[in-house]
């Protein structure tokens, strides 16, 4: 069934050709085939990863692939256009197209009454076929491909709506930070062929042990160059924030569930590069690690509702960074797909939101909202429960597996800060719901009145993802460290635990993981109380209800020592304020500073022999009598003198 | 039966100056379409030519020889290899695309600009067919006139500074030139006791070359002379200066030929000539060569990020992009070579792709300032995206031509040395710069007051502009997904190149 593959990036990009082609002409319709396109690229995907979990199909447990052509084959360098498929893939194939699906679905009513809604929809399609391409690829240089396309689907949709300068400059500073990474990435391809004559995945895998240690070292780092960027962990987050942007189903989709996986799936797709240089792994999970706490640490008094999911985004990818880090690799791709449907569900749901408050984000204007949207309410309270980490929702599953993975390979610090960040993270979710959906309403009176439930092609993609949101954890991964997910990936990284020397011991509730489970759900419990004391609660099924208490609030950010925090959260640490002095005034000054040596020094010089010929021009002027047989002398003069020159060179 | 097939293709324009020049400049539509047909005819026929091309074996193919100077052994000698038929349709294509763009623009002395162009092409051609080294330089010269007449006299208002400065530098390369091709010619008539026989041939100097009866001193000199020549057009870091304000001042279609093709002379002048005739001075200087293409490479590309003009930028940008050019010759890869060769084709296709949109722009608006523009996503949404789409290809989206090229100089010259590869590789982000923050204050935001004030005349791009670049777009995606169509005819060239400079050929 290997001949299948194609067809799942083939069917969006066909989905997209038309729709970009013909859509303007479609006008109230022109959803309708990029939406099919979705359905139907889902359909084969699930197939496929069907027979890639079962090792039925054709498939083995290795994987398969199928080659499709030659694309560069060139004297001394060669890459194919050609897919492959293993469990990990087949993993990722299931987030990737179900979340598309459900995203392109809700896209049909939040964007109904955009009149680029045909851009919008063939936008879609062209990220998703540029996604499949990333994670279907059987070679490095195809990622790359995917990867600067899904990049560019990125910029596209941040700056759908270009006239507005926020978008477009949020757009250009993605595609820009994005590209710092991939400069890295490119130069790890390329030293990846220097060393290794090949650039297909399995074929480098399989020779990596072979190459000099320094170079391993250098192509590790240099893959991790390019996965920083596309996941937004520190130095290269800063675009992710902006991002936001965009419409909210790309936020949901490309921003949250799928693209910004694409560094988390690099890494993991390459465990056997990275199993072999320990020295790289410990800089990976420090750069997850500190991302997920500074993240967090901003997602902490962020107003705008959309900032707080992505600060909360950059914060859990740096949770399966640090997971990866450490060497829990089931667990990283575990949060990667957990982490998908809740957060996918959450940024809907605020989609959901942002739709009823007819357009308003700030979070200081809403309140209330719980009795007014309801199916939105409930659907975010589990997207908030999952990601909080409250067992027995998916959120608990994974995040407890990357908690204990640190602390079972010995990475105590990567624990500690870990455990510390899941508190903060069920702080800040609760207080997004608190602000937004309890306690009294403080919508703008005219926007008050509209108030209203989003259609059902929006609120139906919430329900489908509160599913999984709710069960995925149970469902693959469960019991702890031997579910369903750990029987499929094992193929995958058995190889690379087993020469790590870190093969864990089983899974034991009743003695350490027991005792790290407890902690963390005691911890996140504590904190999501805090919340609800300070921004209030409201769920009378429960019999809770407190109200918020803003006064305290102010009060405690005005307190000494933490006031400075709070001052360094709002600003975001100050990231955008450095990159703007360093790359945007200083680069620019340097840039004039060029182009003035080209004008005056280059150029000038140029201009100046100019000016000095003309001069010589004048005197010389006498030369010319108008008698040809002056000319006829100086001429043969020359030619002897330059043959007389040249022969005395030559036979020399 | 041997049909001189090549001669057929480089006289055909010539011909059709001829017919154009018979016409009464009364009938300026009969004219243009007179000279669109016979650059279509040329087209054609380079296109069967590329169908009769055998693709494996080295060396050359369809070789016509005349005597022509028999004194100095001066022949007319043409013929093709998998680099020059690349080069004859690259030209081909866009003669008749540059053409068909002048239809609306030029409206003055129609006549003489369709005679100038037709004359243009025929030069162009020669240069890449010439076997002879005295030929080549003949249709080296006759390229110059017709360029210099087009950017004079239909050019914009600064034109005679940028004419003469254009004239000046590339004559003082041509002279050069010629004194280098005559020193070579007199050391070979001296190796061989006097005789003139072959002395101008360039397969028996190049066999002359590899035997290394060129002395090391004169090499150098001789080398020197001719790679300045070609660098002027190329051109390279510090030669450069002329570009801009050549481009700047030129008629649209002046300015896709002079990037598409004038450009592409001098390099190919440098992989045909100046290194397998002086393999040992190519070596002797390659070093500081590629330390002038890295040069080249970055700081076109940040003097690009602050051009205030678009056809300025562009020009930048070329210099930029020519840089690989270079780079991947000097590196002396053949991976690194074959992406030398893929990015002048490409370069060709994207920038001359580039300035028909900028002229689109500039016949509505009579103004090419960035920072006049705004909003034109929403105002011309079909120009809009096709210029973006030539953004994004001339930024290296991968699936694009410009991607491939480029990749290939990088792993080729990673191959030689990392370090040329780590000190180039910001280009990426730098290219990414200068052309998505002109593509937003261009295309996005909100309408300009200079754009409002000129309300109805901004119309979206017209079928014939949409025909000019069409074709552009389709190769720069089918080079993208399927470069081996061209890397295919560049096997036999590169190994040649190699072994002519003396590098055993790997992998």
């Amino acid at each position: 069934m290997t001949f299948l593959i194609p067809l799942i990036p083939l069917l969006p990009l066909a989905g997209f050709a038309i729709t970009g082609l013909l859509g303007r002409e479609m006008g109230k319709q022109s959803h309708k085939v990029a939406v099919w396109a979705v359905v139907a690229s889902w359909l084969v995907a699930m197939l496929v990863a069907f027979g890639a979990l079962s090792h039925t199909l054709g498939f083995d447990a290795a994987g398969a692939g199928i080659k499709l052509w030659d694309w560069i084959p060139a004297t001394g360098f060669h890459a194919d256009m050609g897919f492959f498929v293993d469990p990990l893939t087949a993993c990722l194939l299931i987030v990737v197209t179900t979340i598309g699906m459900l995203v392109h679905i809700y896209s049909i009513g939040y964007m109904a009454h955009d009149e680029g809604k045909w851009r919008f929809f063939a936008y879609l399609n062209l990220f998703m076929f540029s996604m499949l391409m990333l994670i279907l690829a059987d070679n490095f240089l195809l990622v790359f491909a995917g990867w600067e396309l899904v990049g560019l689907c990125s910029y596209l949709l941040i700056g759908f709506w270009f006239p507005r300068r926020s978008a477009a400059e949020a757009a250009k500073k993605a595609f820009l930070v994005n590209r710092v990474g991939d400069m890295g990435f490119a130069l790890g391809i390329m030293a990846i062929w220097t060393q290794l004559g090949t650039l297909n995945m399995q074929a480098v895998f399989a020779k990596f042990a072979g190459v000099p240690h320094e170079w391993q070292i250098a192509i590790a780092l240099l893959i991790l160059c390019g996965a920083i960027g596309k996941s937004a962990q520190f130095p290269l987050h800063v675009w992710l924030p902006d991002a936001m942007e965009g419409p909210t189903p790309v936020s949901a989709l490309i921003h949250a569930a799928t693209m910004v996986n694409a560094g988390v799936y690099l890494i993991a797709r390459c465990n056997p590069i990275f199993g072999t240089v320990p020295e790289v792994m410990v800089i990976v999970a420090a750069i997850g690690i500190f991302t997920a706490i500074m993240a967090a640490s901003i997602a902490f008094t962020q107003t705008d509702i959309k900032r707080v999911l992505a600060y909360s985004t950059l914060s859990q990818l740096g949770y399966m960074f640090a997971s990866l880090g450490v060497g829990a690799w089931t667990a990283a791709i575990f949060h990667l797909m957990s982490h998908g449907f809740f957060k996918g569900l959450l940024f809907l749901g605020s989609g959901s939101v942002i739709h009823a408050v007819d357009g308003e984000q700030d979070m200081r204007k809403m309140g209330g909202l719980a009795r007014k949207i309801p199916i939105t309410y409930v659907t975010m309270l589990i997207g908030s429960v999952a990601i909080a980490g409250v067992p027995p929702l998916a959120g608990f599953f994974s995040k407890d597996e990357i908690l204990g993975g640190a602390f079972k390979n010995g990475f105590l610090w990567v624990w500690a800060i870990g455990f510390v960040v899941a508190g903060m993270t069920a702080f800040y979710m609760f207080r997004l719901m608190g602000m937004t959906f309890w306690g009294q309403s403080r919508v703008d009176p005219e926007k008050e009145h509209p108030t209203h439930e989003s259609p059902p092609t929006m609120t139906r993609p919430l329900i489908l993802l509160a599913i999984p949101a709710i069960f995925l954890g149970l469902l693959i991964g469960f019991p702890p460290e031997s579910g369903l997910l750990h029987q499929w990936l094992a193929p995958v990284f058995e190889a690379t635990i087993t020469a790590s020397g870190r093969t864990e011991a089983a899974y034991s509730f009743f003695g350490i993981d027991g005792v790290l489970a407890i902690g963390t759900t005691a911890l996140v419990a504590v904190a999501i109380v805090m919340a609800w004391r300070l921004f209030g609660v409201n769920m009378p099924a429960l019999g809770l209800h407190a109200e918020p208490r803003p006064d305290r609030v102010r009060e405690l950010s005005e307190r000494q020592g933490l006031a400075e925090l709070y001052r360094g959260s709002s600003h975001k640490w100050w990231f955008d304020d450095l990159n703007n002095l360093l790359f945007v005034v200083w680069g620019g000054k340097l840039a004039a500073a060029v182009f003035w040596f080209d004008r005056t020094v280059i150029d000038g010089t140029v201009n100046g022999i100019g000016t000095v010929t003309t001069g010589a021009g004048m005197r010389l002027r006498q030369v010319q009598t108008g008698r040809v047989q002056n000319y006829a002398l100086g001429i043969a003069l020359g030619l002897i003198a330059m043959a007389v020159g040249y022969i005395l060179i030559a036979v020399r | 039966m041997n049909l001189p097939i090549l001669s057929l293709i480089t006289f055909t324009p010539l011909v059709g100056a001829l017919a154009v020049a018979a016409l009464p400049s009364r009938y300026p539509h009969l004219i243009r379409r007179t000279a669109l047909a016979f650059s279509l005819l040329a087209w054609v026929m380079s296109l069967v030519l590329l169908a009769a091309y055998a693709f494996g074996p080295t060396g050359f193919q369809f070789v016509e020889a005349h005597n022509w100077i028999p004194t100095f052994g001066i022949r007319y000698k043409v013929g093709i290899d998998g680099l020059s038929i690349l080069m004859v349709v690259l030209t081909t294509t866009l003669s008749w695309i540059s053409i068909l763009a002048s239809f609306g623009p030029i409206k003055d002395r129609v006549k003489g600009y369709m005679i100038s162009f037709l004359v243009l092409e025929v030069g162009m051609i020669g240069v890449f067919l010439a076997l002879d080294l005295f030929l080549f330089y003949i249709y080296w010269e006759i390229v110059l006139v017709p360029m210099y007449l087009i950017i004079g006299i239909w050019g914009g208002s600064n034109r005679i500074y940028a004419t003469m400065k254009f004239v000046l530098y590339t004559l003082v390369g041509s002279l050069l030139m010629l004194v280098a091709i005559l020193a070579t010619a007199f050391a070979y008539q001296v190796g061989h006791g006097g005789s003139w026989v072959g002395a101008f041939d360039f397969q028996l100097l190049q066999q002359f070359a590899a035997s290394g009866q060129f002395g090391d001193a004169f090499q150098n000199l001789a080398f020197l002379a001719l790679f300045l020549a070609f660098a002027i057009k190329v051109p390279m870091f510090p030669f450069h200066t002329w570009l801009p304000d050549a481009h700047t001042e030129a008629p649209t279609a002046g300015s896709v030929i002079l990037a598409g093709v004038l450009l592409k002379l001098g390099a190919y002048g440098l992989i045909r000539f100046a290194v397998p005739l002086y393999p040992h001075a190519a070596h002797t200087f390659a070093g500081p060569i590629i330390v002038l293409s890295v040069i080249a490479i970055v700081y076109g590309a940040i003097v690009s990020i602050v051009q205030p003009d678009l056809k300025r930028l562009i020009a930048y940008s070329s210099v930029s992009h020519m840089g690989f050019v270079t780079l991947g010759i000097f590196v002396f890869s053949a991976t690194a070579l074959q992406g030398a060769i893929l990015q002048m084709i490409s370069h060709g296709l994207i920038t001359g792709g580039l300035f028909l949109l900028v002229g689109v722009i500039y016949e509505r608006t009579h103004d090419r300032t960035i920072a006049k523009m705004g909003g034109l996503a929403a105002t011309m949404p079909v120009w809009a995206t096709v210029f973006g789409f030539f953004i994004l290809a001339s930024a290296g989206l991968p699936g694009l031509s410009g991607f491939v090229g480029e990749f290939l100089v990088f792993v080729g010259s990673f191959g030689i040395s990392p370090l040329i590869a780590v000190a180039t590789i910001i280009v990426m982000v730098l290219a990414a710069t200068y052309l998505l923050w002109m593509f937003q204050r261009v295309a996005f935001g909100t309408m300009s007051d200079f754009l409002k004030g000129l309300g109805g005349h901004l119309t979206d791009m017209t079928g014939t502009e949409a025909v000019t670049l069409l074709p552009l777009g389709f190769l720069i995606v089918v080079l993208g997904l399927f470069p081996s169509l061209v890397l295919d005819l560049l096997r036999a060239p590169a190994q040649a190149f190699l072994a002519a400079a003396g590098v055993a050929v790997g992998g």
